[in-house]
């Protein structure tokens, strides 16, 4: 397989995922805004921040209110960072590899780029947010699903994984990251509805029912997040992506310096104790996962990819 | 004659379905019966079910309209052009013949150049023509052959001639329009082909890529030599191709960045396995893009250092850099004395009449004759920068007699031609359109020719254009056996 080909299919996976869960996140961080008394002063700025993208954010101009800040992580096509751009990104990776992926995902990714194009302007500052967004999350599953259904397990697949994984991986920290405000800002809240809260959490990674399931009933802060960190059968939590990444390193030829970034990855993945860790703890430890996962990424281009001057 | 309710008459031009007395001629009548036998309707209903399948196989083309690319689907007409099998054993005679010679001729370009000191060709049409590539002198790729793939332009005259039209040697395209021409046409009209013993087309990919295999460097003999094709990218018009020809010979196909030349003169792909050795490449980018070392330091195409790698021997390209010096419309005009100072052989397909515009008895000719003429530029492809004297406006005529004084080597001139037709459905009627003819001509070791090739249409009444960029269509081109 060509590394630019490799290359490209490795950045539809990301690309589509992180459009998912760019509407995940701001869904969930919508949601908690409107759980949150306005005096405790926690406001849109912090998700720019959770998304890495602060300097980006102040270089655009836009303004630091929710339409500004929505506009630059919904619509804005001069950045990198918003959702728009990861469709676009998507949508061109796929064009440039129709003859390895199916001809639907192309299909399907270019509609959608076309109608979040129209939509997802004016979901920056009306009342149709929360349905565009869930739209948008249910396009882009469509899309994974035609990929992950149809595309035979060969090199290309494994890229298409190993992308797919890293990007969760990391997006799923954020979304931590989002919770861990949650405890900051809002210790007495989460002492009077509890697992209300904890439930809207869940529920933005789709994750409510298997936590239920397979973990307890009962919703509890740091039970919640050590599910989402180390949960291995939760397809979105952090050790479950790792896994997967590193299955898909090793059926790659030459994967080995990937699945050692992936394991040192995986070493800060350890219990979380009940009320052992306090936000500001949390959110360094998601910080360390992010740069691991970015050496784990380094890895992958710097062996498959080749460009001119690792030739 | 009547094909089908419909009257359908050729009018003023030699028909390539029906004769002077409108009927049939011989080897397509059964064609044209079958065509006789069903109503407009059904006409419309087949056209229908052949866009639908192109659309269904994806079969496209690519343009540009303002700095955007769109995908369109490819034109194909539902009615064959048919052709006897005894005349194309005698067109494919010839087109074997030409291309033998113009790589002869071309080898000798580059290197004793015996046919410029014995003065067959005048030294400054080669010195002169921006497609003589100065690095390649010295180099004798492998069988002596540059231009491996070649596709000519055959048109048919009024009096029924096949001419040769152009030589196309660079990067000449349309082989897999051909190729789904032939497979959506089986599939819209089964019945047809059980009635008729129409010559196979399909074997090109396999004789394109035994053809690659041959002119590998020696190296790589033995084992099975690694086969690329080099493609501009998406955005080319001609991706579409591209990746049908590498898809069906089981190559790769990769872009510049694709392709790195090491110090050792070797040419590699980057895969996820590393670097991999590769012997032949199938360019489908014009000679100046392909190697910003030696030719544009702009390019962005191309891969820096495969002219060293070439010239080394290590690695094939086809068609050789520099093969399109024998496709200059002036050299053109010599390929007959080419033929005959090569082979001692006469042209077995003649070429049009042609007027060098740098010769100035000839260019006296032209100016004065210019409204009945079409004047062609030395080294356009795709039918741009053309002058057709009858069709063009006073303005125009003047416009040109100002470029052929000012830069006389650069254009020719030939009659305009009474290009033959064949019928085409337009709307719900069977009307006449004028064809041209592109085969296909492969040479490595050995030569192979396509049976027929891809037939275009000019698809507006009274139209000589035929370029898919400007409105033209295509048709399935049958070779057809006699019937025992």
């Amino acid at each position: 397989m060509l590394s630019r080909a490799a290359e490209r299919v490795y950045w539809t996976g990301r690309y589509l995922e992180r459009a998912e869960n760019t509407a995940r996140l701001v869904q969930q961080y919508s949601q908690l805004l409107l759980d949150l008394p306005d005096e405790v002063g926690v406001g849109w700025p912090e998700l720019v921040r959770i998304v890495g993208a602060m300097d980006a954010f102040r270089a655009s101009g836009k303004a630091e209110t929710e339409t500004g800040i929505l506009e630059f992580l919904l619509a804005d096509t001069d950045g990198s960072t918003s959702l728009a751009y990861s469709l676009r990104m998507a949508r061109e990776n796929i064009r440039n590899t129709r003859d390895l992926l199916p001809h639907e995902a192309w299909e399907n990714v270019n509609e959608l780029y076309q109608e979040a194009r129209r939509s997802l302007g004016p979901a920056a500052s009306n009342e149709d947010r929360f349905e565009v967004l869930a739209e948008c999350i249910g396009e882009c599953q469509k899309i994974s699903g035609i990929l992950s259904g149809t595309v035979s397990h060969h090199s290309p697949y494994h890229f298409l994984s190993l992308g797919k994984a890293i990007e969760r991986a990391d997006m799923t920290s954020r979304i931590i990251e989002v919770a861990a405000a949650y405890i900051q800002y809002n210790e007495r809240l989460v002492r009077r509805y509890g697992s209300s809260l904890w439930t809207n959490v869940l529920k933005s990674v789709s994750g409510f029912q298997m936590y239920r399931q397979f973990c307890q009933p009962q919703v509890q802060g740091f039970r919640v997040i050590d599910f989402l960190v180390r949960d291995r059968a939760f397809p979105r939590s952090i050790a479950f992506c790792v896994d997967s990444a590193r299955a898909s390193a090793a059926a790659l030829p030459r994967g080995d310096r990937t699945i050692a970034a992936l394991d040192r990855a995986d070493s800060l993945l350890q219990p979380i104790a009940a009320e052992g860790l306090s936000a500001a703890q949390i959110t360094e430890l998601m910080d360390t996962v992010q740069l691991r996962l970015g050496e784990a990424h380094h890895a992958v281009a710097t062996t498959w990819f080749l460009h001119e001057g690792a030739a | 004659m009547r094909l089908g309710p419909n009257t359908y008459s050729a009018g003023a031009f030699y028909d390539e379905l029906i004769d002077r007395d409108g009927a049939a001629r011989p080897h397509a009548a059964r064609l044209a019966d079958y065509f006789s036998a069903m109503q407009p309707d059904e006409l419309v209903a087949r056209q229908r079910a052949v866009d639908k399948t192109i659309v269904d196989m994806g079969i496209s083309f690519t343009i540009y309209s303002e700095g955007d690319n769109i995908d369109r689907a490819w034109p194909l007409d539902i009615i064959p052009r048919a052709m006897p099998g005894e005349e194309w054993n005698r067109i494919e005679a010839g087109l074997v013949q030409r291309v033998r010679a113009l790589n002869l001729f071309i080898d000798d370009l580059y290197n004793d150049r015996r046919i410029l000191k014995d003065k067959v060709v005048p030294a400054e049409i080669i010195d002169s023509s921006r497609n003589y590539l100065a690095p390649c002198r010295g180099v004798s790729p492998r069988h002596g052959v540059w231009a491996n793939i070649c596709g000519s332009d055959l048109v048919r005259g009024g009096d029924g001639t096949v001419y040769v039209l152009e030589d196309n040697l660079r990067v000449p395209s349309g082989v897999s329009y051909m190729l789904e021409n032939r497979n959506v046409i089986k599939r819209v009209f089964p019945s047809l082909f059980q009635d008729h013993r129409v010559r196979p087309v399909s074997e090109y990919p396999t004789s394109l890529s035994a053809m690659l295999q041959s002119i590998a460097p020696p190296h790589a003999a033995g084992d099975k030599p690694e086969i690329v094709v080099l493609t501009p990218g998406i955005y080319n018009s001609a991706y579409f191709e591209h990746s049908y020809l590498a898809r069906t010979m089981g190559a790769e196909l990769v872009e510049g960045g694709d392709l790195v030349v090491g110090d050792d003169d070797c040419a590699y792909v980057r895969s996820i396995e590393g670097l991999t050795r590769v012997d032949t490449i199938y360019r489908r980018i014009d000679d100046v893009f392909m190697d910003p070392e030696a030719f544009r330091p702009d390019s962005m195409l191309g891969v820096p250092g495969l002219m060293r790698a070439w010239r080394a021997g290590n690695v094939s390209l086809a068609n050789a850099p520099g093969s399109g010096v024998a496709d200059d419309k002036v050299v053109y005009s010599y390929v007959p004395d080419i033929i005959r100072y090569y082979l001692r052989e006469d042209a077995i397909i003649p070429n049009l009449p042609t007027w060098r515009c740098s010769d100035p008895k000839h260019l006296d000719h032209v100016l004065a004759k210019l409204p009945e003429l079409v004047v062609k530029p030395a080294n356009e492809s795709g039918g741009y920068g053309m002058l057709v004297g009858p069709h063009a406006s006073h303005r125009e005529h003047e416009l040109f007699r100002a470029l052929l004084k000012q830069d006389p080597r650069n254009y020719i001139a030939q009659p305009t031609l009474d290009l033959s037709t064949t019928p085409t459905l337009c709307g719900e009627a069977l009307e006449p359109r004028h064809v041209d003819l592109r085969p296909f001509i492969l040479q490595g070791e050995s030569v192979a020719v396509t049976a027929g090739g891809l037939t275009r249409v000019a698809m507006r009444k009274g139209s000589l254009v035929v370029n898919s960029s400007q409105g033209g269509g295509s048709k399935d081109t049958w070779i057809i056996e006699a019937q025992r």
